[in-house]
């Protein structure tokens, strides 16, 4: 009698432990899911979506499966702050990997700090995000930084035999930001460089015939783009048209990764091969064991033989939750959070880690010239170079 | 002082941005002029007539020529589109107060706007420009002008002619016109109004499709290219006088070329200037530059 | 004298951190700012005919007033909530002075503009607006006063929030419930009835109008102050064309013949926008659909149509 009472009281106590263990670990992903962001916002979410289902079919993360819960963004911060919030209120999500402008980025990760809900930005660049009086526990990056990208590109236009060098970016934080950089670090490493003219669309221009006009009026000899994205595509087939690249000598450095294989491919023989750009990743790269068994499984799980260069930041993303709740043995936010400082995994791409300072990734990126390759049906760039971070970051 | 082939060539990417919105507006001022009505939904069949044309050219693959088949199969589909609407939608709120018939067209705004995303999906798409004007450019005073931008600044004003030459020179333009002056009389006289208003709703969604189809190769086909539009269009309707057709094309020339110098001058603000253009001419002149004045 | 419904809601608002649930709260918080905003931009259109298409430009004002107010210059809440409903009036004022010489379809456009212009500045003002990036992070008024009361003492600070939001709200709401039943409402609803009678009979047409323009404006902008707090965000699509056709429809899907009708709108719109995205993402699809059916169907609204088959329901009985 005794016995079996204790037996079901085992079991009662047990059971909802059980239940416990069962209830998937929730992780909302607000992200821009249509228009022109949509081209490097939607492959995120599918690398994302990738590595959960690969560790899902491991066991898990502490045995309990990981849910991701994407919502479009529109690229718009107060849809991504909206989105953001019903996912902590509405669907309680536990943590939050998403965002891709530097607006929704730094908004976002305000929602994060109130509610102490740990955020992983896997491609908002802007410094602000990270700046210390905007730094908080919750707030974490594997992303590169306008730093580190704008004197990349410095350095690379600090090669050409150029003296006068135009800017064209977006009047927003990342726009503003990767120019400053670009700018501060260019005239420190070629001083004798004049910076001609710098032009400033807002974000989603979709006629950038003034501002290629007027810039070309100031006889550049060089042009530094940070529009990216599907805003790119239209940009640079309106620049072609109006000879900008004829012009200049190809001398164009697009960051922003306007050399992403998304890019070259839906633009086709409207892209402007020769210019210089930069990518998260290419699906060509091909150094490591690591990074072909990668591509291997993007390619069967896109169902695209030259699958996307974005899938790489939701993938890297969901990489440091991961491991981050492995090593604090929680999802507790605050120990999570302590257990992604100074945390180094092991992606595709190598081996990446959060240093304590600001909460940022040395994620460097792939930079090369874009030339049309016989092996596929767009540009690529060759040689491709993965430029380490880590002098540029303060 | 810039020299003369910066402004040469500033004044061109006005022109062709005037062109595109002629297009968008003339039917937006069409459709006001006659049936009374700010056509929300405009920007939409605008958008649509990109998207129609996207997917005729994935039909029809590319080649010499199948660019303007694809334009007009577009601006083709859209009519019949807002034939449609016109006919088995519209015209039952004809009785009903403006405010909801507006309220009609922005929720056509919604219904279609959405239909699009449910066809082709959230990612903007690219069309190339025609093989027979792509790649091509006119060096004229030193500035850069390509085919493609030289074809639309030309076919603007041949349309506006054809356009007007209708209204005026034949029988159902002054019908149109009589239409837009009196309408109850009109159909006194034994003229089938009620066909007539669709043809003036087929005409409009023509244009604003062919806008669409003809902007595909410089701009971005993508979702929210609708709202951003029908905004301008406005301006460019109000700037010209609402109803006008000269003044719609009048306006959409000035509003091309703010915009392209407004980034010179004030280049943080040139969209404001639009604007304040747009406030300006309201409250100085109301009925625009070749409107009919207030009562 | 207050009807006992109106009470009745009044309470049933306040108890909605009662109910635990964080997300109710949150969403009851963002139906009473939208009724109020709502019911500011009816005494336009209900009240005196004029339809504005650019409403949403007093509602960004506000919030940007208060969220720089409270951001950058600390003020209190005390001082920057009032401001939003005294700037908002201004510029209310002096839009509106222009706005009124107009009338139909060109009063609304050049509602529109204005909104458009409010909207540019917001969007490239950097400096002071924050431009594309918005204003982030504004700070919750002081509420630890709260923290002491019984009874709501120990919830949190998004819950005092939002009890301070509903005694606001029913505050703002009462004022313009006062508003419309005086004098000065009723001259309105004559002007919207026949303006050219009001004219002969000697009312200055277009002062009623501007007045009521300002009112509206104002009421709009402390539920813009209200709004940028709750958001815990201030963004330049405050003051964009499609707020204003949001809250236009909110208005018209309620019910623009009554004085609660909007703000039926606002909790119904939101309500419905909540059940249908956990279906589909084509919710503008879904809504479109709605009003162009209601539009053929129910043109007064919802209220309209509850208001007719009550009305059947007594014939009946």
């Amino acid at each position: 009698m005794h016995r079996r009472t204790l037996l079901i009281l085992a079991l009662v106590l047990l059971l909802p432990l059980a239940a416990e263990a069962q209830k998937p670990i929730k992780v909302g992903m607000p992200m821009p899911l249509s228009g022109p962001p949509a081209l490097f916002g939607d492959p995120a979410s599918k690398g994302a979506q990738m590595y959960v289902e690969e560790i899902n079919a491991k066991g898990g993360v502490l045995g309990r499966k990981l849910e991701l819960l994407v919502r479009d963004s529109k690229a718009d911060a107060n849809e991504a702050v909206r989105q953001a919030r019903e996912l902590i209120l509405k669907d309680n999500v536990e943590f939050l990997v998403g965002t891709l402008t530097s607006a929704e980025g730094p908004a976002v990760s305000v929602v994060a700090k109130e509610n102490k809900i740990v955020f992983i930005a896997p491609i908002p660049k802007t410094d602000q995000l990270t700046a210390p009086d905007k730094l908080h526990p919750y707030i974490f990056r594997v992303a590169s930084n306008t730093t580190i990208e704008g004197r990349s590109a410095a350095e690379i236009v600090a090669k050409w035999p150029v003296t006068r060098v135009a800017t064209m970016s977006f009047d927003y934080a990342y726009g503003q930001d990767v120019t400053k950089a670009f700018v501060e670090h260019l005239k420190k490493v070629k001083p004798g460089v004049e910076i001609v003219d710098q032009q400033w669309p807002k974000l989603g221009e979709q006629d950038y015939n003034p501002f290629i006009n007027a810039q070309m009026a100031k006889k550049p000899e060089a042009i530094f783009s940070s529009i990216w994205g599907g805003f790119f595509v239209t940009y640079s087939k309106q620049a072609k048209a109006l000879g900008v690249f004829d012009a200049i000598k190809y001398h164009f450095i697009g960051v922003g990764e306007a050399a992403t294989p998304e890019t070259t491919k839906s633009m086709g023989a409207d892209y402007p091969v020769g210019i210089w750009g930069n990518s998260y990743d290419a699906f060509y790269w091909g150094e490591t064991a690591a990074h072909k068994d990668y591509v291997a499984r993007l390619s069967k799980y896109l169902k695209d033989e030259y699958p996307s260069s974005w899938a790489i930041q939701g993938y890297i993303g969901m990489q440091f939750l991961a491991e981050a709740i492995k090593k604090a043995n929680s999802t507790d936010s605050d120990k999570v959070a302590k257990a992604l400082l100074n945390l180094t995994v092991e992606t595709p791409v190598g081996p990446l880690t959060i240093r304590e300072k600001d909460h940022q990734a040395n994620r460097g990126q792939l930079y090369g010239k874009t030339v049309k390759d016989a092996k596929y049906p767009f540009a690529i760039m060759k040689p491709v170079t993965y430029v380490d971070p880590t002098k540029f970051m303060d | 002082m810039p020299d003369f082939s910066f402004i040469f060539a500033q004044s061109i990417s006005g022109l062709t941005a005037a062109m595109f919105l002629f297009l968008i507006a003339a039917g937006l001022s069409l459709i006001f002029g006659v049936l009374r009505v700010l056509n929300f939904a405009h920007g939409t069949f605008y958008m649509l007539g990109a998207y129609a044309a996207f997917q005729f050219m994935q039909w029809l693959g590319p080649g010499r020529g199948r660019f303007w088949l694809a334009a007009l199969g577009a601006a083709a589909a859209i009519a019949l589109l807002g034939g449609l609407v016109e006919r088995f939608l519209f015209r039952h709120l004809y009785g009903a107060e403006e405010l909801y018939q507006l309220l009609f067209t922005y929720a056509l705004v919604l219904v279609l706007g959405d239909a699009a995303k449910m066809l082709w999906g959230t990612q903007q798409k690219s069309v190339s420009a025609p093989p027979e004007l792509g790649g091509k450019a006119l060096s004229l005073f030193g500035a850069t002008i390509p085919y493609y931008n030289l074809f639309i600044i030309l076919l603007g004003p041949v349309i506006a002619l054809g356009f007007w030459l209708t209204l005026q020179r034949t029988r159902a333009g002054r019908f149109i016109r009589a239409a837009a002056l009196d309408r109850e009389t009109l159909g006194a006289l034994g003229v089938n109004v009620d066909a007539l208003y669709t043809w003036v709703f087929v005409l409009a969604s023509f244009l604003g499709g062919l806008g669409g189809a003809l902007i595909s190769p410089m701009r971005a086909t993508t979702p929210g290219m609708d709202t951003e539009i029908i905004v301008e269009a406005f301006v460019v309707v109000v700037i010209g006088g609402l109803g006008s057709f000269w003044g719609t094309f009048f306006g959409a020339l000035i509003y091309g070329q703010v915009l392209s110098f407004g980034i010179l001058f004030f280049p943080r603000f040139s969209i404001f200037a639009v604007f304040a253009l747009m406030a300006a001419v309201l409250i100085l002149r109301p009925w625009g530059l070749l409107g009919r004045p207030l009562k | 004298m207050r009807a006992p419904w109106e009470l009745a809601l009044l309470a049933a608002a306040l108890l909605v951190p009662a109910l635990g649930s964080r997300f109710y709260t949150f969403l009851a918080n963002d139906v009473l700012i939208w009724a109020l905003f709502a019911t500011s931009l009816n005494l336009l259109v209900g009240y005196t005919g004029l339809v504005s298409f650019g409403h949403a430009a007093y509602f960004g004002i506000g919030a940007y007033t208060t969220g720089l107010l409270m951001k950058k210059l600390s003020l209190p809440f005390l001082i920057a909530f009032p401001a939003a409903g005294v700037l908002a009036g201004g510029f209310a004022l002096l839009f509106g002075f222009f706005c009124v010489r107009l009338t139909r379809i060109y009063f609304a456009m050049l509602t529109l503009a204005f909104a458009q212009i409010v909207w540019a500045i917001c969007f490239k003002w950097n400096e002071v607006t924050g431009g594309e990036q918005g204003m982030p992070e504004i700070p919750y008024p002081s509420l630890d006063w709260m923290g002491r009361l019984p009874l709501v003492g120990g919830l949190r600070t998004s819950d005092h929030f939002y009890l301070v939001t509903v005694v606001l709200v029913a505050l703002c709401l009462w004022v313009l419930r006062r508003v419309v039943g005086s004098p000065f409402g009723r001259m309105l609803t004559t002007i919207r009835e026949n303006a050219e009678r009001a004219e002969f009979i000697g009312v200055n047409v277009r002062r009623y109008e501007l007045a009521a323009f300002v009112l509206a404006g104002a009421f709009a902008g402390l539920a813009g102050g209200l709004f940028g707090i709750f958001n815990r965000g201030v963004f330049p699509d405050f003051a964009y064309w499609t707020k204003s056709s949001e809250v236009l429809i909110m208005t018209l899907l309620g019910g623009m013949g009554t004085f609660y009708g909007p703000a039926l709108g606002a909790l119904a719109l939101i309500l419905l926008n909540q059940q249908i995205v956990s279906y589909t993402e084509y919710w503008p699809f879904v809504l479109g659909t709605i009003l162009i059916v209601l539009l053929f169907v129910f043109p007064g609204g919802l209220a309209g149509a509850a208001g007719t088959a009550l009305r059947r329901l007594r014939r009946a009985a």
